[in-house]
This record gives structure tokens, sequence and C-alpha cells, in this order.
């Protein structure tokens, strides 16, 4: 397995879909190329010496263990997805979805993974930048898949407030290029891109281009990772999208912006040996977190509310990252990890809740737990642990960043931190309690699926466990992922 | 041909840019709209073409020909058959009116010329006024994004926006690596295709290209 074999999946796979066959074939090619996905990264990942970086295509695209950390994140949340959008999307009845659009819905996922792959293997950053403008372009026809007024403009504002913060961001990679090519001779102008290349000669570079260029990397794909300000096209679109596709979105195409952010981040902690870009994440991370807890205290949409909470975690992440140190780099990284996989979980069963009540008001739903004890439970126990409650695995992360902030002694950012995530806690308890319990009005008893089910299981399982208990491998990869970021790793 | 001449023939298609980006600004109607960024795509390709010739980095003349072959014919035409199926002869709607909004063009234009005239922090290669020529047609692409009420003047402004960075690159460093620059250019061609898809979209959910139907979503 090579990195260009990995990326050839998706592309297979997503043509395959096109291919005019009934329902049922378009369905299992659809699960089947997510599941071939997955398992090859596994096996990828594994059997690659994680230390060590593995180059492709003339190292234009790069793989080494943060590369490897999000990959993983990506096609195993693709996998889930594909799982619970074969029960969800495809489903017969009423609401069936015409086989054209499904065929289109297919190719577009495939195309969207394969986009967010690229964008994490690509060690040119140019190549980067395509590649995240790639993802919007990909998932801006799977945010609108039943033509509905409101779809649509989330649509358009998501593709029209993403492609203005991206072309920012391309001001901000010029910048670099510019701050590389003044230095250097001109033998090397293709590799000048290369984010190993510019990592080797950071000294070189010019401190005051590198910062200003930070800047406007920040603001552009801090826009895709829904930073506040920059975030207004995020609850729009994931509250209008299908639940698989927002578990997507908001479960690794956030981190993927995350991941771009902090590229350029390791660059610049080494081209100017300051704390600049970290501060700079720190203040935005907080003012995410600072912007998200009103509209989550009070939201009258429960898709909205999930899309504020991951306004939130990305902002947590990026405090985390910014105050760096052993704790705050693996810290963020974790919570990348269980952010995607809690949220994920929270929006599939965001689905059943569609399904079985046929409303996204969050007033207009009571006795979950009444009608199905499963789906009951499993939404009370996420919305808690995405809230940060222990035993599950969100809490294990934000404890380790705010320890980091806490032994950083910014005790200010500390207490701001803490009372804004109480305020939040509250907010989901409130909210998750208000439906969970309580008697349901209409006995609506939709057919069950199996396979919908089954992934709401394997979710609340994942963040369980990894509350307890993270895998000595995975242990490692994160801890290898998070030296890199912190500028020790060679 | 000398430099000299070469060079003030840069410097005039450098004024001419700025004039059809106003132009832009100016034009009552999206169709004329859409003729100006044609000249504006137009104008950058030569000029590209001449930074490459005079300063001997040929790899430049592929962008150039790229430029010339989408922006200025594949594009615009992309555009006119949208309009043309859509059947938009109304004139452009703006929140703000004509004169005002090129009051605040030229500003901007002053503005990008205190912060990058002086080529102190970002030094062009080339012709030294580039700089802040490109800064400001990116402010102007900003401009008909956020003034403009009608979908496809919004991804035309986005458009003007791309020519500037493009400028950007071209003065700053003679261009990014070729490679980055094809997709650039195959990112803005998709871009395109899909936002003229949604365009019609909006046209049948919401009967009118306006954005400030765009309401249903808040909080």
């Amino acid at each position: 397995m090579t990195i260009l074999r990995l990326l050839f999946i998706p592309v297979f796979f997503g043509l395959v879909s096109l291919i005019p066959a009934p329902k049922q074939f378009t369905r299992f090619n659809f699960v089947l190329g997510a599941l071939i996905l997955a398992a090859s990264s596994w096996l990828f990942v594994i059997h690659a010496h994680t230390k060590s970086r593995i180059f492709a295509f003339g190292e234009n695209l790069m793989m080494d263990p943060l590369a490897a950390l999000f990959v993983l994140l990506i096609t195993s949340v693709g996998l889930l997805s594909a799982i619970y959008a074969a029960g969800y999307l495809f489903r017969e009845g009423d609401a069936a979805i015409s086989p054209l659009r499904l065929r289109r819905y297919a190719f577009f996922f495939h195309l969207f993974l394969f986009t967010m792959l690229l964008t994490v293997f690509s060690n040119n950053l140019g190549l980067m930048w395509i590649a995240i403008e790639g993802t919007t372009l990909a998932s801006a026809f799977l945010v609108n898949v039943d033509d509905k007024k409101s779809s649509i403009e989330a649509a358009w504002k998501y593709l029209i407030l993403c492609t203005v913060g991206i072309a920012l961001a391309l001001f901000g990679i010029i910048l670099v290029y510019y701050s590389a090519i003044s230095k250097m001779s001109g033998g090397e102008r293709e590799l000048l891109l290369n984010w190993t290349f510019l990592l080797d000669k950071s000294k070189s570079l010019d401190p005051q281009t590198i910062k200003l260029a930070f800047i406007f990397i920040l603001v552009g794909y801090g826009t895709k990772a829904g930073l506040a300000p920059f975030h207004s096209w995020l609850p729009d679109a994931h509250s209008q999208a299908p639940s698989p596709v927002s578990a997507l979105l908001s479960g690794v195409l956030l981190s993927c912006a995350t991941y771009g952010i902090l590229r350029f981040h390791i660059l610049v902690q080494a081209a100017t040996g300051s704390s600049f870009s970290g501060s700079l994440l720190v203040l935005f991370g907080l003012i995410s977190v600072a912007v998200a807890t009103p509209f989550i205290l009070e939201q009258s949409d429960y898709k909205r509310l999930l899309a504020y909470s991951s306004v939130e975690h990305m902002g947590l992440a990026a405090v985390g990252f910014g105050f760096g140190g052993v704790w705050g780099t693996y810290g963020a990284l974790l919570h990348i990890v269980n952010h995607a996989v809690t949220k994920s979980l929270l929006f599939y069963s965001s689905g059943h809740l569609l399904h079985h009540f046929q409303t996204k008001e969050i007033k207009k739903i009571e006795g979950i737990f009444r009608k199905n004890p499963f789906l009951g439970s499993v939404f009370f126990f996420a919305a808690l642990a995405i809230a940060g409650m222990p035993p599950f695995s969100i809490f294990v992360s934000e404890f380790f960043i705010l320890s980091a902030v806490f032994s950083a002694k910014r005790f200010v950012v500390c207490t701001i931190l803490l009372f804004l995530l109480a305020l939040i806690f509250a907010g989901f308890l409130r909210h998750a309690g208000q439906m969970t319990f309580g008697s349901p009005k209409e006995p609506h008893r939709p057919e069950k699926s199996f396979l919908m089910d089954s992934v709401l299981g394997l979710g609340m399982l994942l963040i369980l466990v990894m509350g307890f208990y993270i895998p000595a491998p995975f242990h490692e990869l994160i801890k290898e992922a998070s030296l890199i970021v912190q500028g020790v790793a060679s | 041909m000398d430099t000299g001449f070469i060079s003030s023939f840069i410097h005039f298609l450098g004024m001419m840019l700025l004039i059809t980006s106003f132009g832009m600004i100016a034009s009552p109607q999206v169709a004329s709209c859409i003729r100006f960024y044609a000249m504006h795509s137009f104008l950058l390709a030569l000029i590209t073409a001449l930074v490459a010739y005079t300063n001997h980095v040929e790899h430049l003349l592929i962008p150039a020909f790229l430029t010339l072959a989408l922006k200025t014919m594949v594009i615009p035409q992309v555009f006119f058959r949208i309009i043309r199926r859509l059947g938009i002869r109304k004139e452009v709607e703006s929140y703000v009116n004509i004169p005002f909004s090129l009051l605040l063009a030229t500003l901007l234009v002053f503005l990008s010329f205190y912060m990058t005239g002086d080529g102190k922090i970002l030094k062009s290669v080339s012709s030294r006024e580039f700089m802040p020529l490109a800064v400001s047609t990116v402010f102007f692409g900003m401009l008909v994004m956020t003034t403009r009420k009608k979908a496809i003047t919004q991804v035309l402004g986005l458009l003007l926006m791309e020519n500037g960075l493009f400028l950007m690159a071209v003065t700053m460093t003679f261009g990014m690596p070729l490679l980055v620059e094809i997709g650039i250019f195959f990112d803005v061609l998709v871009g395109v295709i899909i936002m003229g898809v949604f365009v019609f979209k909006i046209r049948e959910a919401f009967e009118g290209i306006d954005v400030d139907d765009m309401t249903v979503l808040k909080g």
C-alpha cells in the first residue's frame, strides 16, 4: 500500500457509484468503498514505520505520524458515516430519495473523502490549499441534498464564505513562498513550497513575512475550521446537511482545516522561535469558546446546538495547541480525535431524532427515552459526554488542555475557560434533559434500521472505552504527532 | 524591442488594469460587468507574458496562456450562458449606489498605495507599482462581493479577488510553482461551474437571485 494507492481508492469507488444501476448496487458499492478505504488506511499506518516520513509523487505528498493520525480519523469517521448513510439516506418508503440523487450523493461523498485525504497527505503547501478548496467544492452538493430553500441558502453561504476565506489563505501561501524565494537560490523553485524543505531551512526565512503570512492563513483556514468570528457559515451548513454529512463536516472537515493551520504553526515556531502563532491561536480559541456559549445556552434547534458546540471544541483545541508543551499538544490532538467520535455520534443520533419526531426544534421533542430507550440513553449520555462529563473521553482531553493552561500559570485564561465550560455544561444538561425525559406526545413509530442502530452502539462504546484506556500503539502515534507539532522531532 | 519601451508599456497596462477594475464597479449591467472582467483578465495575461519575457522566466508563460484561455474566454462564456438562461437584463442592484462605491474604491486605491507602495514590507520583483495594484484589485473584489445583491455578481467579485492574488504572485515571486498554479486554475474553473449550478438552484427556490432574500437561517 502506498499513499497514491490509498488516494486512488475513493476516486475509484466514487466513479463506480455514478454507474446507473439499481439502488442496492449503489448502496453496496458506497459502503464497500468506505470499508476498503478504512481497512487499507489502518493497514497502511500500522505497517508504515511510524517515526519516519514516507514520500510520494516527488515529495509533494508525505505521511508522517501527524498526517497518519488524521488519515485514520478521516477514514474511520468516513466509514461510520457511510454505514449510517446506508441506513439513513437509502431508506425506502415516502421519504425515499431518487436513485439519481443517491448516485450523485455517493460520488460526492467519496470525492469529499478524497480531497480531505489529499489535504492531510500534502507536503506541498500549495497543493494543500488546492485540496482544502476542493473539500469546499465537493461538500457543497452534500450540504444541499434535498434542494429545499434553507439547504440551498446554507450551501451558498458555505461556498461563498469558505472560498473567500480560502482566498485570503492563498495570500498567506504567496507570502510564505515569497519569503522562501527571496532568501534562496532559484534552482530549487519546485521544492520551495514543500513543508519539509521549509522546515529544514526555517532559520533562513524572514520572520516578519512569515508572521504576516500566518495571520492570513489563520483567518483563511480558520474560516474553514469554524473559529469565531469567521464561523457564520458553520451552523447553517451543519444544520441543513443530512446527518451523516453533518458528522463528517463537524468531525473531520473542521479537523482537516485545523491540520492546515497546524502545519503553518509549526513553521512559524521554527522560523521565529517565538510564541507569536501560539498566542494568536489561544486568542482565537478563547473567542470561539466565548462566542459559542450564549448560542448553546439559548438554542432552539438541536442540530444548530451541536454545530455551535463544534465551534466551542475547535476553540478548545486551538487553545491547547496555542499553549503547546507536552500536555497541551497531546491533549489538543486527543481532543480532536475525541471530538470527532463524540460529535459524529451525536449527529447520527440527531438523524434518528429527525426520523422519529420529524422536527429539529428542541421544544417540540419530549420523552425520547420512553419512546425508544436505546436512542434516549445514547443521546443523553453522548450529550453529557460532549459537555465534558467524566468518564467519557472528551473529559480526559479537556482535562489535559486545562492542565496545560494551568501549568503555564495563565490563571485568568484558565478561570474564563472553566466558567464558560460550566455554562456550556449547564446548557447541554438542560436541553438534553428536556428532550430525553418526560412523556412523548405522539406515538409515531418508524421502522428500525439495524445498520443505523449499530453505528450508534459502536460510537457509544468508543467514547466510553477511550475515556478509560487509550490503546498503546494509538498513544504512541499521538505522542509522535505531538512531538512534531511541538517542533521537537526532526 | 528595447527594454525601456516594454517597461513603460507594462506601466501602461497596469493603469489599464486599474481602469477596468473601476469599470467593473461602475458598470450598471451584469453583462458589461462580465465584459470588464474578461478585459481585466486579458490585461492580466498580457502583463504576465511581458513579465515572463523581460525577466526570462519562461515557466510563467504557461499561466499566462491559461489566463488567456480560461479567464478571458471560457469563464466569461459560462457567465454569458448563465445570464442568457436566467434572462437577466435588469441593472445590477447594489446596497450602495454606484457613485458612492466608486468613491469607496478610490479610497481603497489610496489605502493600498499607502500600505504597500513604498515596497518596504513586500518587495516586488518586477515593476514596483504592481504590488499596490494587486492589493487594490483584491479590495475591489471584496467591495463587489459585499455591496452587490445578485448571487452572480458575488461570484464575479470572487473572481476579481482571485485575479488580484494572481497578480500578486506574479509580481512578488514570478508566480507559484507550476503544479500549484495549474491546480489553482482547475479549482477556479470547477468553482465557477459549481457556483453556476447553485445560481440556478437559488433562482428556482427563491424566484430570483437576490441574496438578501436568503434569510431563513438565523441564530
